[in-house]
């Protein structure tokens, strides 16, 4: 009788927990003109003389925290994930919170920071065979971006920008602060279109190892996610 | 409903602490004197399970692209794990690498892996060879895909991480479990360190020698410094191989390479990151005649080894004790031929 007991307190001490949890929902867009690109069968243009394709968006979201003003009011613990366009569930990230707290502003991190780095074989969205992993030296990529383009004279006309680097001073994992609202729906917007804009794809079309450029490149794409527009 | 109750919660206990005993980690020795692990073995806490896994994963080509090569093609025991008699590592198709395959023993001390410290953690260090076109030529996902769908490996994982769906994780942990169990501290050099043998008249003067010339870098009792050192070796035209500087990208580190232990070296030649001398006359001679200046030159051999012929045999004697004869037989780390020898490496998706 007594256990029953318990077990009534622990189920309704849960429930009562429950009822006082909200989700958060932030939905990541990787986008080109503000339009969800389409992996493998959408040809875009920049300008009439261009043609690109995308075959690959996959990119590590990590260390998310939410800010009130300028104070920490929740930080996700194990806070890594691994969003990849050709898995549209990906692009999704449900975060429980305390129906009390309240903030305006999301932290968040492209990428992977550098104690992560060498923090030996994880699991999960972390595992090696996840495919974000260099192999010929340690260390997360933390951005991938592959397609096509007429501008690249490459094999294929490809274009390959594989963003990484833990290594002091080229460390390539970047922060992203954006201002929220108070919302339960954050949408926000990865404007491929920019980035392509702010780079010459007929000369800079590959990057797969870290260093001075691939900071430079993961930096450009850090400034220009922004939180989307209904 | 209350015996039932008691009954239910007695047999998980039952069950719980059975587990637990079965899954009691091994405890990882450290012999006397040495320094504390790098390793975190927190992380992976040595199992038996899970280092019988790591050996089988070892010894079996199915981690290569076309299953004809594992890592003891390049890491034979009788050679204190390394390729012995290639001066540059082998892979799949006979492709020749562009490096020397170093011995692996006591990796639980190693800050870094590869020649040029291309790795920062054991468990991500077989990622390399296994990825390389010119070794393995495979891709951590589709051995995870392999191992799946063969009928041996699924249970085995079960059995050692009590989940048989396989992952990238678990396979690098479980090779990481084995290599970690290579340790040689049981060489005539060590046996005199705890009073259970001595030296003899030109192996203690090569002691001495050594302590003078090499100890710096290749420091007791791991028989490295764990450092990126540049050697003054003259540089080879057809490799071109700058080092750590590739990793770093900064000029300091140009020419500098991994200072490997010097454990078992009677086993080990050819010597060097690129295997280039056949024996360890070669190595000293180079040492005493050979030196190429270089801005990144280590300091000590600036000023140049000046050693005897006879000088030289006595180090030479002294090297030869740091062979640890039971190492390279321990049966715990040989071929598990009880369980390898229909290999799963011939499955062709």
């Amino acid at each position: 009788m007594k256990i029953a007991v318990f077990i009534i307190c622990i189920l309704s001490s849960q429930l009562s927990v429950a009822q006082n949890k909200k989700s958060i929902v932030i939905h990541f867009y990787p986008s080109f003109h503000h339009q969800n690109i389409q992996l493998e069968n959408t040809w875009y243009h920049l300008s009439a003389n261009d043609s690109i394709l995308f075959e690959t968006f996959k990119c590590y979201i990590s260390n998310i925290s939410f800010y009130q003003n300028d104070s920490l009011v929740f930080k996700e613990k194990n806070s890594y994930h691994l969003l990849d366009a050709s898995e549209v569930s990906t692009l999704q990230i449900t975060i429980p919170l305390n129906a009390s707290i309240a903030f305006n502003s999301l932290h968040f991190n492209i990428g992977i920071d550098s104690a992560t780095n060498t923090a030996g074989a994880l699991g999960g969205d972390m595992d090696p065979a996840k495919g974000m992993y260099w192999t010929w030296q340690s260390g997360y990529i933390n951005l991938k971006l592959e397609g096509k383009s007429n501008l690249c004279t490459t094999h294929k006309h490809e274009f390959n920008f594989h963003l990484g680097g833990y290594m002091f001073p080229y460390c390539a994992c970047q922060q992203v602060v954006l201002n929220t609202g108070e919302t339960d729906d954050i949408a926000i917007e990865f404007p491929v279109d920019k980035f392509l804009e702010k780079i010459d794809l007929s000369k800079q079309n590959s990057m797969m190892i870290p260093g001075k450029e691939a900071l430079e490149l993961s930096k450009t794409i850090a400034g220009l996610v922004i939180i989307q527009k209904h | 409903m209350k015996k039932i109750a008691v009954i239910c919660l007695l047999v998980a206990a039952i069950a719980f602490m059975s587990f637990r005993a079965r899954k009691t980690s091994l405890h990882f020795n450290v012999p006397v004197g040495w320094p504390k692990p790098v390793y975190d073995f927190r992380k992976n806490p040595l199992d038996k399970d899970k280092i019988a896994l790591g050996r089988m994963l070892f010894y079996d080509p199915v981690l290569s692209k076309d299953s004809t090569i594992s890592c003891n093609s390049c890491h034979a025991q009788f050679s204190a794990f390394t390729h012995v008699d290639h001066s540059l590592s082998h892979g799949i198709n006979g492709r020749i690498g562009n490096r020397n395959s170093p011995v692996l023993v006591n990796l639980a001390w190693g800050n870094s892996f590869m020649w040029d410290g291309a790795v920062n953690h054991l468990d991500v260090q077989a990622l390399a060879p296994m990825s390389n076109p010119l070794e393995m030529d495979e891709d951590i996902a589709h051995v995870v895909y392999k191992l799946q769908v063969g009928n041996r490996y699924p249970q085995l994982f079960y059995i050692a991480f009590a989940d048989s769906t396989i992952t990238g994780e678990h396979i690098l942990k479980a090779l990481s479990q084995f290599m970690l169990t290579l340790v040689s501290a049981d060489s005539k050099y060590d046996k005199v360190k705890r009073g259970e043998a001595s030296f003899t008249d030109a192996e203690a003067k090569g002691y001495t020698l050594f302590q003078k010339n090499c100890s710096s870098c290749h420091t007791e009792p791991l028989f490295t410094n764990g450092e990126y050192e540049n050697n003054g070796l003259m540089v080879d035209e057809t490799l071109n191989d700058i080092g750590r500087m590739k990793i770093t990208h900064h000029p300091v580190d140009s020419l500098k390479f991994k200072v490997p232990t010097l454990r078992n070296i009677q086993y080990s030649a050819p010597y060097m990151h690129d295997g280039r001398f056949k024996t360890l006359s070669q190595v000293l001679n180079n040492y005493i005649m050979g030196i190429q200046q270089s801005p990144t030159l280590n300091p000590i051999l600036k000023k140049g080894i000046y050693i005897t012929t006879e000088q030289k045999a006595e180090l030479i004697a002294f090297l030869y004790t740091l062979s640890d004869t039971a190492f390279i037989h321990d049966p715990a780390f040989s071929y598990p031929k009880d369980k390898l020898l229909l290999s799963e490496g011939k499955y062709n998706p």
